[in-house]
């Protein structure tokens, strides 16, 4: 933690406090005095603004409890009374449920920058498994919060995925029936869920955040050429020990992510006011229906956010009767992500020195990842109608076989890495970061 | 559909969105819808709307997170609310509930009629506009009424009075060893006679075990509009877009500010970040 500091502060009550708790200490180590290299491009605006929306999901989500009535029988009457009777409850509520969607949006391609830049490798690999947490932790989150409308997919789906449990070979039924208190999803599943989601889990995610940020203030900030600043030369205009490739994180890197903040919340609001349902992908049409145990809907999906991980679990085949194996596939496509910092054995960081087997892997994953997502969300009725062009393929089954590639594939991306990465024909890495001028100079990412 | 039937003040509320066929599928037969898939919104429509809502859809229906003093946005005073559309309550404040118990309803439909609150939010508007002019005659059924759109479901065609009485032209294409020899066949005259249908039509491909043997049935469903109603086909098709756009209403009564305040939103936010943009490159300047 921060170390004493003489205060910056000419308000005797600010010095006041000053001398009890650092407050220029902690502004400091954390904001003027944290130096992030310069050349950061647009992927590193994800980070602050996956901050953003939690704010933003912690606040609407307050909000939202003031009125909402965890009980099977009011919870989906009580979301239609804050949509209708509670002033500007339709607001907080969209806001909520947009929020979500964005929240896995912005935190994918903050994902999607670290795998790009390499900034799961050494010294950072902490950092990243904070990450992975706090990745795992937004799932459950969101998976606990999508019963509480109570509708027919926040009912059904939470029964799909509880029913995942109940394929753990010996203790499975036992252990579905503890996780949802009752035979079936109910009130009692509704009660416990509604725990999680405003208390358990945001607490958690609260912590695994501050973790992740430590973590990163410790070692310092990578950038889009994967070069360490602090190896490089000291002193800049700030200070004669800093790295002469960081700046302040105040106030250049808080004006500059000001400029995203907004950009963000015009996209965000576009959404909220102008089409809260995203075409049924943020609010599902089925949703609109109060969920009834009786009535199983002709095609339950998740929602966007899981379904490339969903449809892994929909290609691998039941084995000796049991759906535990796609079970496992499932889990493990989310786990191998921890394993990412051990797996990569290049030389270079970034993806602007990788050779041509780490690009092209890169690419494989995304593209089967995209896939995996797009194939989750069609209903496994028009599933034959993906992939025309290969009528060489049964046509019921032509999707399961795309998915089932594309499943060995993101595999692949991660078992083989040790191989590829060490392979891999890479590009010299400068001594210092590009900027400005001489990005020009430097052949960038992937292009 | 035919336009030149009818000249009405009313139907310059209707615009045409789609007079081209769209196909949709859910589960059931393939649907073709022919005709008006939206229609204008203004409070004179939703006006209409709600009249034909109270009079005819709460008999059954409820609309039960529905408050009558939420009609005042569609521009009617509490006085013209309460004297023309409140036929089961005397307080304003009141939310719109069934004049049938609920109890009957479930001995005479089968099931309880379901809420309309936010009907038009998880079964589309398009759906709905087609769905209500999607009822014919079908004496095989209980009530006496069919759906293109949910078949063999039990609300009778309560508007019947004003649409009269549609039926059904129904073909059946399967191998008969004369005219059609392969199941291709069959099924390519199916398909050629849904897409000439032009009024609402389905397509059902039915597969029939017979003595171990499967039997190929395509059967297409056209829709014959009836001659007999209050209303023209013209006349109605406005009506059910009134009803329809009213139902929008209903599922989300404040959509319209929402996207008021959304506009004045993103009017606010291009300015800052106009301004943004300055402070960041003004800051930036001495950054090489």
């Amino acid at each position: 933690m921060a170390s004493k500091q003489p205060s910056m502060f000419t308000n005797p009550v600010m010095r006041w406090v000053d001398e009890r708790f650092p407050v220029t200490g902690l502004m400091k180590e954390h904001l003027t005095e944290y130096y992030a290299p310069k050349n950061f491009n647009f992927w590193y605006y994800f980070g602050s603004l996956a901050m953003l929306v939690l704010v933003l999901q912690i606040v609407t989500g307050i909000f939202l409890t003031m009125n909402y009535k965890p009980d099977a029988n009011y919870a989906f009457g009580s979301v239609e009374y804050i949509m209708r009777d509670v002033d500007y409850g339709w607001l907080i509520r969209y806001m909520h449920s947009t929020g979500a969607s964005m929240f896995f949006v912005v935190v994918y391609l903050h994902m999607c920058r670290g795998l790009m830049y390499g900034s799961y490798r050494k010294p950072r690999e902490l950092i990243w498994i904070f990450g992975c947490l706090i990745y795992l932790c937004l799932m459950a989150e969101a998976f606990f919060g999508y019963l509480l409308p109570w509708g027919q997919m926040s009912f059904w789906g939470a029964q799909v995925i509880v029913n995942l449990f109940a394929a753990v070979p010996f203790i499975g039924p036992d252990l579905a029936v503890w996780i949802r208190g009752d035979y079936a999803v109910g009130d009692a599943t509704l009660n416990r869920f509604f725990a999680f989601h405003v208390i358990a889990l945001p607490l958690v995610l609260l912590g695994l955040v501050a973790a992740h940020i430590i973590a990163l203030h410790e070692v310092g900030s990578n950038n889009p050429d994967g070069v360490e600043i602090k190896q490089g030369p000291k002193g800049n205009r700030w200070s004669k020990d800093a790295p002469a490739d960081g700046i302040p994180f105040h106030p250049y890197y808080t004006v500059k992510d000001i400029v995203g903040v907004v950009v963000f919340l015009m996209i965000f609001s576009a959404i909220v006011f102008f089409a809260p349902e995203m075409g049924g992908y943020f609010l599902e049409y089925n949703n609109f229906v109060p969920a009834d145990p009786l009535k199983t809907p002709d095609h339950i999906a998740p929602v966007w956010y899981f379904t490339p991980f969903y449809s892994i679990l929909r290609a691998v085949p039941p084995m000796f009767g049991s759906q535990f194996p796609g079970v496992i596939a499932m889990g493990l496509s989310t786990l191998i992500f921890f394993a990412l910092p051990w797996l990569d054995r290049s030389t270079v960081r970034s993806i602007r020195y990788r050779g041509t087997q780490w690009k092209t892997w890169f690419t494989i994953f995304i593209a089967c990842f995209l896939i995996l997502g797009y194939l989750g969300v069609k209903p496994t009725t028009v599933w034959g109608q993906f992939g025309e062009w290969a009528s060489f393929l049964d046509t019921k089954d032509r999707a399961t076989w795309v998915a089932r590639l594309c499943t060995v594939l993101y595999f692949a991306f991660f078992f083989l890495m040790p191989w590829y990465s060490a392979a891999d024909k890479t590009k010299p890495v400068p001594s210092r970061v590009t900027y400005g001028d001489d990005v020009k100079a430097v052949p960038a990412a992937g292009e | 559909m035919k336009l030149n039937k009818l000249v009405s003040s009313a139907f310059a509320a209707l615009a045409l969105a789609a007079v081209a066929p769209t196909a949709m599928a859910a589960g059931g037969p393939e649907v073709k819808i022919v005709g008006p898939t939206a229609s204008r919104v203004d409070a004179e429509s939703l006006q209409r709307g709600a009249r034909l809502f109270v009079n005819h859809c709460l008999n059954c229906h409820s609309a039960q997170y529905m408050r009558y003093n939420r009609l005042t946005d569609i521009k009617l005073t509490p006085e013209q609310i309460k004297q023309n559309l409140m036929f089961t309550t005397d307080k304003i404040g009141d939310t719109m509930k069934a004049s049938i118990n609920p109890k009957d309803a479930k001995e005479w439909f089968g099931a309880v009629p379901p809420d309309l609150s936010v009907m038009a939010r998880s079964y589309t508007t398009e759906r709905l506009a087609a769905y209500m002019r999607g009822f014919y005659r079908d004496d095989k059924r209980e009530t006496g009424w069919n759906n293109m759109i949910s078949p063999n479901i039990g609300m009778p065609h309560v508007l019947a009075e004003m649409s009269g009485v549609p039926t059904v032209r129904e073909q059946v294409f399967k191998v008969d060893g004369k005219d059609i020899k392969t199941k291709g066949e069959a099924e390519g005259q199916a398909r050629a006679a849904f897409i000439a249908a032009d009024t609402m039509s389905s397509f059902e491909h039915h597969v029939e075990k017979k003595d171990g043997k499967e039997e190929h049935h395509y059967i297409v469903r056209s829709i014959v509009p009836a001659t007999d109603g209050k209303l023209t086909p013209t006349q109605y098709d406005v009506a059910i877009a009134d009803l329809v756009n009213f139902m929008d209403f209903v599922a989300e009564p404040h959509k319209a500010k929402r996207v008021q305040i959304g506009i004045l939103v993103m009017f606010l936010l291009s300015i800052l970040l106009a301004a943004a943009v300055w402070l960041k490159k003004e800051y930036w300047k001495d950054v090489t």
